[in-house]
């Protein structure tokens, strides 16, 4: 305690008296203190004579949780945001956990991680959930639970990867070193859920020995335990002699077909299997396997030695093959008649033929890749080799000739060399191929040394390199663009229309002067824009205020739009239960006004609409039975309800509501449950309340024209 | 194993990933239209082109900035990423090639033998991750090289970082197996 100076006579000699909590001047006796907080413990008497300490405890994180600080409604104001962090984490993690069956102390550990998550910031960019769910996990696996990712995966809905993603980071960043999986601690979990009744134990053993084989076997690494568990229950179940099928294990275990198949016929290789029932129980193999996956890129490797050792003999009937065909392109250049200028319009044509030879062959331009695609090619031409030689022969021999004479257009240049080189192909390397297909490659490979990486610097392109005639074809001409642009035109009709709405919506709030910079994502709320209208005014501020996301804003158009009034197109059900028309001008109109008025005070309704929603059900609960239908769609109304406007509405109408029930009003109350059922459109409703309103007080209906 | 043995493991790079930007806004549309082998994505915004001759492909955003995937080399990726300037250049935009740098290289070696991924894993805690449900091998990020190398139980690795590729061998031979 602080020795203070006297106030009165300046005497530092200040007592201090703990259990009357006061502190006095001893010199002059002046009473400095009076009610001084005292931080001692109190004994309460309770009843039978039992005394207990007074005080409450308060927990380690943070400060006290105040349940009711003034009207309690408010989400805790005056608490840190890491105290409400850790929380909600809380919660959350009881949730989940009990959905898991969890017991406490893997909670409470769970919590912990939470907490050195949190305060290492690893939270950041990250969904509670998932961080959560990997702290559980992470729990999970350290204390040996049987329980799969897949599982917390399938409560949350969300993808596993993404899940295993933020687990894997986690451990890491904590430092956690989660032990590896081991198939076996499913075993005990998948048998239970696969029902073998009083069996289960034996067959859970039967089931343990056969993956510890499988682990001799080296079937486990890489794979994920479930589906070794699963191969292995369902061998063992057969050996009790259950019958379970491939999909009953299938849904317990959670694998495909595809996968359980696999593990079987992995099992089924290895020596193991050709073991009985009993020998399997009493011995075991001393002999371990490779790795199935290992076997099988061995078994690659043999593949393709042995289509290497084929290809090589290919090779050498392929020269056999070759000499021929140049002896018949010989024969069969001579034997050609020379007709050049006809052919030049027939070349044309033909380029589309082409294409799809083209698209046969494969690139000629690889001089590694061509020599196997020329014999691919070869090998699948050579049935049609006699027909297109013959069909095509005439007008690409004139091209050949005049394309190396005329560059002509480029695709053409193009389209003659890749004609040239399915010719090639067929004939085996001719000259042409050579020349135009490894010309701009040789040129390249010598020019590649020279690369300069100065000249990047400067932002030059360094053009080397770079051969401009193969370039050029990967432009299109001009009549190719075109057939491109109308055919990507037509595909992509939908979003083009959608871009050139958008832009229009924003030419137009660009003149009305509410340009948003940010994009709008739902369709709908362009048609708001569009008249300036009170009505559209009104909408547009709503949506603005983001007060309800649930008005109906075709409704609102509507409104604006009928004069006298054909029914209200967006409520069948009203328009079948609706008095006449007067009534639906007028009541949509009086809808409006309430609107307009509550637009005004929605400002400060948006704190108290659960209070007024409070208010609203009193008023309701005490009038006659008649209003029940009316009760039951104002209370949904008030539930569903997030925005001031239905509140103002309702209670408005409420008020109102309340002096006189009418028997016409009947029927507009049978509306509103229909209406809730078919659209949930708090506006309908209120505007059905709205309408009992009004013929309850006949003299409104004169008002509201004046409003307008 | 031995450190005589990487020697003789022989290397292949399979992927390189390398970007540069072309200083000049790029209409997507236009490339879209006039050019060949190109897969236009308006809604992501960028537009795939694929080249033949160093066999690429190249992902263009309309800010000029490119990235190259699928080269077997650096050099080829270099040399693809300036045919795919000169054609741009081609098609009419004013385009600059500058800063072209190699982001990731990927490299694919096999050992002769098997791997035990669980005492591997086991061995090498901090630095292994092994999660068989998610992905059937161990991955092992080495920090100072700034690589990710994937162990697989058949014995084939795969590296993948920013380095150079001779630093490949370095990051296998860190990697202490069995």
């Amino acid at each position: 305690m602080s020795s203070r100076v006297c106030r009165t006579c300046g005497g530092s000699d200040i007592d201090v008296d703990q259990a009357r909590g006061s502190a006095v001047c001893t010199g002059c006796g002046s009473v400095l203190e009076d009610n001084i907080i005292v931080s001692e413990v109190q004994f309460v008497e309770g009843s039978g004579g039992v005394s207990s300490a007074v005080g409450q405890f308060v927990s380690a994180d943070g400060p006290v949780k105040a349940p009711l600080l003034g009207s309690g409604f408010h989400t805790s104001v005056g608490k840190e945001s890491r105290a409400q962090t850790l929380q909600g984490g809380k919660r959350q993690i009881q949730q989940l956990g009990s959905q898991l069956q969890l017991n406490q102390h893997c909670l409470d550990t769970a919590f912990n991680f939470f907490k050195m998550v949190v305060s290492k910031h690893l939270t950041r960019g990250r969904k509670t959930e998932h961080v959560i769910a990997a702290c559980l996990y992470l729990v999970c696996r350290t204390e040996g639970t049987p329980h799969m990712l897949l599982d917390l995966s399938d409560l949350l809905q969300v993808n596993v990867y993404i899940l295993g993603k933020t687990f894997l980071l986690l451990a890491r960043e904590l430092c956690i070193n989660a032990p590896a999986i081991d198939p076996c601690l499913y075993i005990p979990r998948f048998a239970h859920m696969l029902e073998f009744g009083v069996k289960t134990h034996e067959v859970s053993m039967t089931a343990l020995r056969l993956v510890q084989r499988m682990k001799r076997d080296w079937m486990h690494t890489g794979r994920r335990p479930s589906g070794l568990c699963g191969a292995a229950l369902l061998v063992a179940a057969r050996m009790h002699k259950f019958r379970r099928t491939v999909k009953d294990v299938i849904s317990v275990v959670k694998v495909c077909q595809t996968t359980l198949r696999k593990r079987l016929t992995e099992f089924e290789d290895t020596p193991t299997s050709q073991l009985t029932i009993d020998e399997f129980m009493r011995v075991d193999l001393e002999q371990e396997c490779d790795p199935p996956s290992f076997i099988a890129g061995q078994h690659k490797a043999k593949m393709q030695q042995l289509e290497q050792e084929l290809a090589r003999k290919l090779d050498d009937v392929e020269g056999e093959i070759s000499c021929y065909k140049d002896e018949i392109e010989t024969e069969l250049e001579k034997s050609r008649p020379k007709l050049r200028g006809i052919y030049a319009a027939y070349t044309k044509e033909i380029d589309p033929e082409d294409a799809e030879v083209l698209s046969l062959t494969s690139d000629p331009e690889e001089p590694e890749v061509e020599d196997k695609e020329l014999r691919v090619a070869t090998q699948q031409l050579t049935q049609d080799f006699l027909c297109q030689v013959i069909q095509e022969e005439e007008g690409r021999g004139k091209k050949k000739d005049d394309s190396n004479k005329e560059p002509g257009s480029e695709k053409d240049v193009e389209g003659s060399q890749r004609q040239a080189t399915p010719l090639a192909v067929i004939l085996g390397k001719l000259p042409t191929a050579t020349s135009l297909g490894l010309q701009p490659t040789c040129d390249e490979s010598e020019t590649r040394e020279k690369q300069d990486d100065e000249q990047s610097e400067g932002g030059e392109l360094d053009l080397d390199g770079i051969d401009d005639q193969e370039i050029d074809k990967y432009i299109l001409n001009e009549r190719e663009v075109e057939v491109k642009t109308e055919l990507w035109m037509k595909q992509n009709a939908e979003y083009l229309k959608e871009q050139k709405e958008k832009e229009e919506r924003i030419k137009k709030e660009k003149e009305q002067g509410t340009y948003k910079e940010k994009p709008k994502k739902s369709k709908k709320k362009k048609e708001q824009i569009e008249a300036s209208t009170a009505g559209e005014a009104i909408e547009r501020m709503l949506e603005k205020k983001k007060i309800s996301s649930k008005i109906n804003y075709e409704v609102l158009r509507d409104l604006n739009s009928r004069g006298t009034g054909s029914g209200g197109g967006s409520s069948p059900s009203r328009a079948s239960s609706d008095p006449p028309d007067v009534n639906t001008a007028t009541r949509k109109r009086l809808s409006r006004r309430r609107r307009k008025k509550s637009s005004d005070t929605n400002r400060d309704l948006a704190a108290n609409a659960s209070i007024m929603g409070k208010r609203v059900r009193l008023l309701i609960s005490s009038t006659p039975k008649k209003r029940k239908p009316a009760v039951q769609a104002e209370h949904s109304v008030t539930m569903t309800t997030e925005s001031a406007t239905e509140t103002t509405t309702t209670t408005e109408a409420a008020a109102e509501v309340t002096p006189d029930p009418e028997p016409d009003s009947s029927s507009t109350p049978a509306a509103p449950p229909t209406v809730l059922e078919e659209e949930e459109d708090e506006e309908d409703e209120a505007e059905e309340e709205c309408v009992s309103a009004l013929q309850l007080v006949g003299d409104y209906g004169c008002e509201e024209e004046e409003v307008f | 194993m031995d450190s005589s043995n990487d020697d003789a493991l022989d290397i292949i790079i399979t992927n390189v990933v390398a970007t540069f930007r072309t200083r000049c806004h790029l209409n997507l549309r236009t490339i879209a239209l006039e050019g060949t082998n190109v897969i236009y994505k308006p809604e992501v915004g960028k537009v795939l082109m694929k080249l033949r001759k160093p066999k690429i492909t190249a992902s263009i955003w309309s800010s000029g900035k490119i990235i190259c995937t699928g080269a077997t080399s650096e050099d080829e990726a270099k040399l693809g990423a300036r045919r795919l300037a000169r054609v741009l250049q081609k098609l009419g935009f004013k385009v600059r090639f500058s800063a072209f740098k190699v982001v990731n290289v990927l490299a694919v070696c096999s050992m002769p033998f098997a791997i035990r991924l669980i005492d591997f894993t086991k061995k090498n805690r901090p630095i292994a991750s092994y999660e068989p449900e998610l992905h059937p091998a161990v991955t092992y990020r080495i920090k100072h090289l700034k690589a990710t190398i994937q162990v697989f139980s058949t014995g084939s690795i795969t590296v993948t970082g920013t380095m150079g590729s001779f630093d490949f061998r370095e990051a296998i031979r860190a990697m202490p197996l069995r």
